[in-house]
């Protein structure tokens, strides 16, 4: 099984998730360059400008570890990383599981993402003033809690950081793509998985995905927020157990 | 005086929330309330981020969440509040959550001033940091550009740096040459083939438009319709294309293309035509170093190629003679009487005179031969494949050409000219000097003047003879 974190933070967001299935799967988890432990002298803006740039480093990932028979596990943005890799080489994953999905964020004639190209530029400026005053060097947004002290101080470190120049070219590649005629190419057996009242990607954005990929299920998960990674990662685990039954 | 902790809590100086594990917001400060403008029931009640702008919501769910998760708490966070006014109220927010998944105590302050004047500060900031990162990617390209000697090297260079700039997928610059567009640098999703014979975005720029941006799908399908499909194919979603102008007309196109809908700013589109016109002042440069280089190989008066290309044109046609075991000759052409008309009538009459009889050999050579002006009013010319007899009847058809009367000169007053041709035929492998051969034919000619003016004289010497 692979994990793939979604915008905004690392492979961390699946810790919870994780210990479900590391019993009886090969798991791979990875931050997405730019992300959490990453190279970030690897950022190539002309690579990732666009989410192909994401899905190349995820059949690159399944290329070099020989991963056959992939559940593509792909939270947020990276659902759609998870779509982009499976068309292009449909061979190699045997299942995806789509957490949270949106293929346009922004509102387009009857389609409704949820969003405005101003409330993007609004988060951008959101993410311009939290980062206000950092160094354009790698700064952890926030640093070590002595009060949670399992989360160590090598996990600090590298959790959730990010350089805020490529945190902002991130949101942009995330929330500016459209992929809604990707999903009429999608092959394997998918599974949607939807909260309810998640912020980012409305149920009725979840259904679209749904009913545009070919056979695919839709678990409507008991759970409310755009992260139930972390918030119902015991409900996530088994509406993807399920599924994979 | 007694201090009520509820009246603490009520009318504390920032507004103070309380949401259970689930995002429901429990309870609310007055002064929350009368910040927001909300009723008690808006707020008491509702999800947490249904009080944020959707800018605000974005980030809680992406960023703040996932760190109150797993951290425990999340401090000195900028956000905006939705007010009930519609207006929204800029904040500093901490949140602790002292049990995971337990309930959140929430603090925020108001920070519109300190907010405002931050991001006229950053503003400005990131004005100068886009302003300086163009003036360094131009001056990159600049460099760049003076490196290279080739046009093709230019298209590269070009294609390079706007592909960075932009953080186009992919960049191409396609340069007309022989009124035919090319591929010269960078890389085209669609390769050559597609652009030629059909209207795209390059040729449309190229008629005209000067500067083409397509957004998005839905602007590449109403421009190009039979361009949509294989650009999907080659994951565009997006474009621009630039004219490249050299000494005002039209040159090529650069063409960036992006992989998710884009849209460029006045700003880029202004750094990318800068860079289309370093690009093109970089053309010139070259086409008139090419110019030079062209002016360095021939005779100025005559136009005529001059020594220095006559020699390396005799040293190509011997080696080929050797690998092909084939004829050649070399023709030596030396004027009778030039020097006295020099002398006589000035040297803009002799220029003329040159210049005519450079004219009339041009013409009686055969096309594959090479003439050219060997210096003062000597001529030379190499035929390849000549065995002596064809080599016979040029040098009779150049005699012929000179000793013709000249335009506008006094009675009695005209050329001739001595020829000397060595004709060789190599039989074997072995070495052919091109310093030999024109001793030769330049040893035949003078022989020729010799034995009285207005004649041919051909030698055949053995490879071994030329030294």
């Amino acid at each position: 099984m692979l994990f793939a974190h979604g915008f905004g933070c690392s492979q961390e967001m699946w810790r919870h998730v994780v210990p479900g299935f590391a019993e009886d799967h090969r798991v791979v988890l990875f931050d997405h360059v730019g992300a959490g432990g990453s190279q970030l002298d690897a950022y190539d803006r002309r690579k990732y400008d666009t989410l192909h740039g994401y899905a190349d480093d995820i059949l690159e990932i399944i290329e070099a570890l020989d991963l056959q028979d992939v559940v593509y596990v792909g939270h947020s943005v990276s659902a759609m990383m998870g779509v982009l890799a499976a068309i292009r080489d449909p061979s190699r994953f045997g299942a995806l599981v789509l957490v949270g999905p949106s293929p346009r964020y922004i509102d387009d004639g009857d389609y409704r993402g949820g969003f405005s190209r101003t409330d993007i530029e609004g988060l951008l400026d959101t993410l311009d003033a939290n980062y206000l005053g950092w160094s354009s060097a790698i700064a952890p947004i926030i640093t070590g809690n002595a009060d949670r002290p399992e989360l160590g101080e090598e996990l600090t470190e590298s959790f959730c950081r990010t350089d805020p120049e490529i945190a902002g070219h991130f949101a942009r590649v995330t929330f500016l793509s459209d992929n809604r005629r990707d999903l009429e190419e999608v092959t394997v057996p998918t599974l949607v998985i939807q909260t309810r009242e998640d912020a980012i990607a409305p149920t009725s954005v979840g259904e679209y995905v749904h009913e545009r990929i070919a056979g695919s299920a839709f678990t409507l998960l008991d759970a409310t927020g755009h992260t139930p990674n972390l918030s119902e990662p015991g409900k996530l685990t088994e509406a993807i157990r399920a599924f994979l039954s | 005086m007694a201090a009520d902790p509820g009246e603490l809590y009520e009318h504390a100086a920032c507004g103070l929330l309380l949401t259970d594990g689930g995002g429901i917001v429990q309870r609310a400060n007055r002064t929350f309330l009368a910040w927001t403008g909300h009723r008690r029931d808006e707020v008491e009640g509702q999800r947490f981020d249904s009080l944020l702008t959707a800018a605000g919501r974005l980030f809680v769910e992406t960023r703040f969440l996932p760190v109150l998760r797993l951290e425990g708490s999340v401090h000195e966070l900028a956000l905006e509040l939705r007010r009930a006014d519609g207006g929204s109220l800029t904040v500093l927010m901490n949140a602790v959550a002292a049990v995971p998944d337990g309930p959140v105590h929430i603090a925020v302050m108001k920070a519109t001033q300190r907010r405002d004047y931050e991001r006229e500060l950053l503003q400005a900031r990131r004005a100068a940091e886009r302003s300086e990162s163009g003036v360094r990617m131009l001056q990159a390209a600049a460099t760049a550009f003076a490196d290279t000697v080739t046009r093709q090297g230019v298209a590269d260079a070009l294609a390079d740096a706007a592909g960075r700039a932009f953080d186009a997928a992919q960049s191409a610059v396609l340069l007309l040459e022989n009124r035919e567009l090319g591929i010269a640098g960078g890389s085209h999703p669609l390769g050559a083939d597609a652009l030629l014979d059909r209207d795209g975005p390059e040729l449309r720029v190229l008629r005209g438009d000067d500067e083409l941006v397509l957004s998005d799908p839905a602007e590449v399908e109403a421009s190009f319709p039979h361009l949509a499909a294989p650009l999907r194919r080659a994951r565009v979603e997006a474009l621009s294309a630039t004219l490249v102008r050299e000494e005002g007309k039209a040159a090529g196109v650069l063409t960036c293309f992006f992989g998710r809908p884009r849209q460029l700013t006045r700003e880029e589109l202004d750094l990318q035509a800068s860079l289309c016109r370093l690009a093109g002042q970089a053309l010139t440069r070259i086409a008139l170093q090419e110019t030079l280089r062209e002016l360095a190989l021939q005779d100025e008066l005559t136009g005529l190629p001059n020594r220095a290309l006559l020699r390396g044109r005799l040293v190509e046609a011997l080696a080929e003679a050797r690998a092909e075991r084939r004829a050649v000759a070399l023709i030596f052409v030396d004027l009778d009487g030039f020097k006295a008309i020099n002398d006589e009538l000035g040297h803009a009459v002799g220029d003329r005179v040159l210049a005519e009889v450079a004219q009339r050999l041009s013409q009686v050579v055969r096309r594959s031969d090479t003439i050219g002006r060997y210096g003062g009013d000597e001529f030379m010319v190499i035929c390849r494949g000549a065995n002596p007899r064809t080599a016979r009847a040029i040098a009779e058809r150049l005699a012929g050409a000179v000793r013709a009367p000249l335009a506008d000169m006094p009675p009695g007053v005209g050329v001739t000219a001595s020829i000397g041709v060595a004709a060789l035929h190599p039989s074997g492998e072995e070495f052919l000097s091109a310093d030999g051969l024109v001793a030769a034919a330049d040893a035949a000619m003078y022989a020729a003047k010799r034995e009285g003016r207005d004649g041919i004289r051909i030698v055949e010497p053995s490879p071994a003879e030329l030294v």
